[in-house]
């Protein structure tokens, strides 16, 4: 079986006295999305950019396809494909020619058909020879994600890729990393869109200040963690709970406008719906709502930093 | 080896200064032609000759000197420092180039542009002087060990500067000076005392001496000295900017 895509085996950052990243232990799978989420300046872009050889580590090793990053660096960073956080761009160079140049410093020539497919997919064709200083902000961060493509790699980083980028684009990069993940390329994205995260990512890892607080699957960790809620909102106002909702652990809400009602992911609403027909309540409308990554996610960083900036 | 990754870098920098010509090339062509309008031409007809050489042949190898040392360290300096600003040198070192790949592309891209200034320069002052080269192999030894040393230097600084105020602080207060005080207009053993010894304890002098023996055959100093300030400069400042590079300083963190 082969291991790991990317290990990390206490991994340590320092600046000084600050410690950036705290003895992280972090393995990536083949062919996972991997969503790297913590609050700002918890050192996910510290992290990713020890993998891609940006920064190197004061402690500790780190591995692609079981190569060390620093003694094996032609190798792994072949196998690694890096959109940094901070947007970059080449005055003197157009969209071409800057994928050109980014190939050849991979020892790839880039071929008509995959230059094509990345302006393809990342809608950069009719720029293609426009200077990349014209391009907007969002056009800008797609060449990045194009940049990162052009040698194929088997590891590509998101550092916040959609960042910027406009609904329409972000739903469309989506799909784009769903179709790379499908031919095997393995992805870790960092994000602060919760949505972003919850709709791509096959596990999660949360970072927070330096260390790892946890790594789960996205599906357990919203099963584990999070529930579901059903609400009834009631045409009329009631003094008190009808005791057969109550036993089952229903709750007043908006004054004694609705009725929340509180179920494990996998569990059954119908004995409170039941229970609710029996009463007789003037009832208004009925909604569920899941809990989402952001819930868990603020759950576990226990409010604090996570509460403003996810 | 990564060849291919080593000739793009190289492609790249070499484009990257033809896009402004006007800058890159025009604007010596232009400096040069002054030069000899008004030191060649309207001080030529005065003091005639230098040590039995016409006066604009005699200035000639001097201003191709500091030409060639001006852009080269430009080139890799201002190169270097821009990717730093824009963020775009990480695209250099998230590649699998290595680090005299890296290096290497930067001094020779900048050793092309100087030369090309340095061509340009002298062709124009041929123009005026007459093309006869006494020992053209020598010659273009000589310039392509000072370029490629002035953009091991440059490189080094773009590493270390914060801003263009630095980036510009060698060419513009250590190396004109002292191209300008090495002898590129008078002889020194012509020149008063004071003058003679700060022109002798100048580097650059003997780089200006080296060449201009190597264009008229004749000079004030001993043309092996030019080729060894040559040599350990061009080898000094490109195993120092190795070392640097290596060391990661101020561009990985
Ligand atoms: N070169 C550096 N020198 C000193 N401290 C640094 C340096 N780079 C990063 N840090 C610090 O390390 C910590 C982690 O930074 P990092 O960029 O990894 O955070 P992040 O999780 O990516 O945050 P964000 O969500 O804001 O992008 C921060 O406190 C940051 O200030
Ligand atoms: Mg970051």
């Amino acid at each position: 079986m082969p291991g790991p895509v990317v290990r990390l085996r206490g991994v340590s950052k320092r600046y000084g006295d600050f410690t950036a990243l705290d003895r992280v232990d972090l393995d990536v799978e083949q062919g996972e999305i991997l969503a790297l989420l913590g609050p700002n300046g918890a050192g996910k872009t510290t992290l990713i950019s020890i993998v891609a050889g940006l920064v190197r580590a004061s402690a500790g090793e780190a591995t692609v396809l079981g190569r060390d990053v620093v003694r094996d660096y032609r190798f792994t960073r072949r196998a690694v494909g890096l959109v940094p956080q901070e947007v970059n761009f080449d005055p003197f160079f157009s969209v071409e020619e800057t994928l050109h140049f980014q190939a050849g410093y991979f020892g790839v020539r880039l071929g008509t058909e995959r230059l094509e497919e990345i302006l393809q997919a990342l809608e950069l064709t009719e720029k293609r020879h426009a200077n990349t200083r014209s391009l907007s902000g969002g056009m800008k961060r797609r060449l990045l994600i194009g940049k990162a493509l052009v040698h194929e790699p088997r590891v590509l980083f998101l550092d916040e890729p959609t960042a910027g980028v406009d609904v329409r684009l972000r739903q469309q990069l989506w799909a784009y990393v769903r179709r790379l993940r499908a031919r095997g390329t393995t992805i870790v994205l960092t994000t602060h869109y919760l949505e972003e995260a919850e709709a791509l990512a096959d596990r999660v890892a949360v970072i927070d200040r330096g260390r790892i607080l946890l790594v789960e699957g996205k599906d357990r960790l919203l099963d584990r963690q999070g529930g579901k809620t059903l609400r009834i909102s009631l045409t009329a106002p009631i003094a008190a709970l009808p005791g057969a909702l109550r036993a089952l652990g229903a709750r007043l809400e908006e004054g004694g406008g609705a009725i929340d009602v509180d179920a494990p992911p996998s569990g059954s609403f119908g004995p409170a719906l039941a229970a609710l027909a029996e009463a007789g309540l003037p009832v208004g409308d009925v909604e569920t709502r899941r809990a989402r990554l952001e819930d868990v996610f603020v759950s576990i960083l226990g409010g604090g930093a996570g509460k403003e900036t996810p | 080896m990564n060849l291919l990754g080593l000739q793009t870098l190289f492609v790249k920098e070499v484009r990257r200064f033809l896009r402004v010509p006007g800058q890159t090339l025009l604007s010596p062509l232009i400096t040069t032609s002054l030069y000899f309008l008004v030191f060649g031409w309207s001080l030529g007809s005065r003091i005639q000759e230098v040590d039995g050489v016409p006066y604009a042949r005699f200035i000639l190898p001097g201003l191709v000197v500091l030409g060639v040392i001006t852009n080269a360290y430009l080139n890799s300096a201002s190169s270097l420092f821009v990717m730093k600003l824009q963020g775009t040198v990480v695209d250099l070192l998230v590649s699998p180039l290595s680090y005299a790949e890296i290096l290497g592309a930067f001094v020779a891209a900048a050793v092309a542009r100087g030369m090309l200034v340095g061509g340009i320069m002298w062709i124009v002052g041929s123009l005026f002087t007459g093309f006869g080269v006494a020992h053209p192999v020598l010659a273009l030894a000589l310039l392509v060990a000072v370029a490629a040393g002035f953009a091991a230097l440059g490189f080094l600084t773009a590493t270390w500067a914060g801003s263009f105020e630095q980036v510009n602080f060698l060419p513009t207060f250590v190396v004109t000076p002292l191209t300008f005080l090495g002898g590129v207009f008078y002889s020194a053993s012509m020149a008063p005392p004071a003058l003679r010894w700060l022109t002798r304890s100048n580097p650059i002098y003997y780089l200006v001496e080296t060449l201009r023996w190597s264009v008229t055959g004749r000079a004030d100093a001993p043309p092996e000295a030019g080729f060894a300030v040559a040599a350990v400069l061009a080898v000094g400042a490109l195993l120092a900017a190795y070392g640097v590079l290596r060391s990661g300083w101020r561009l990985r963190g």
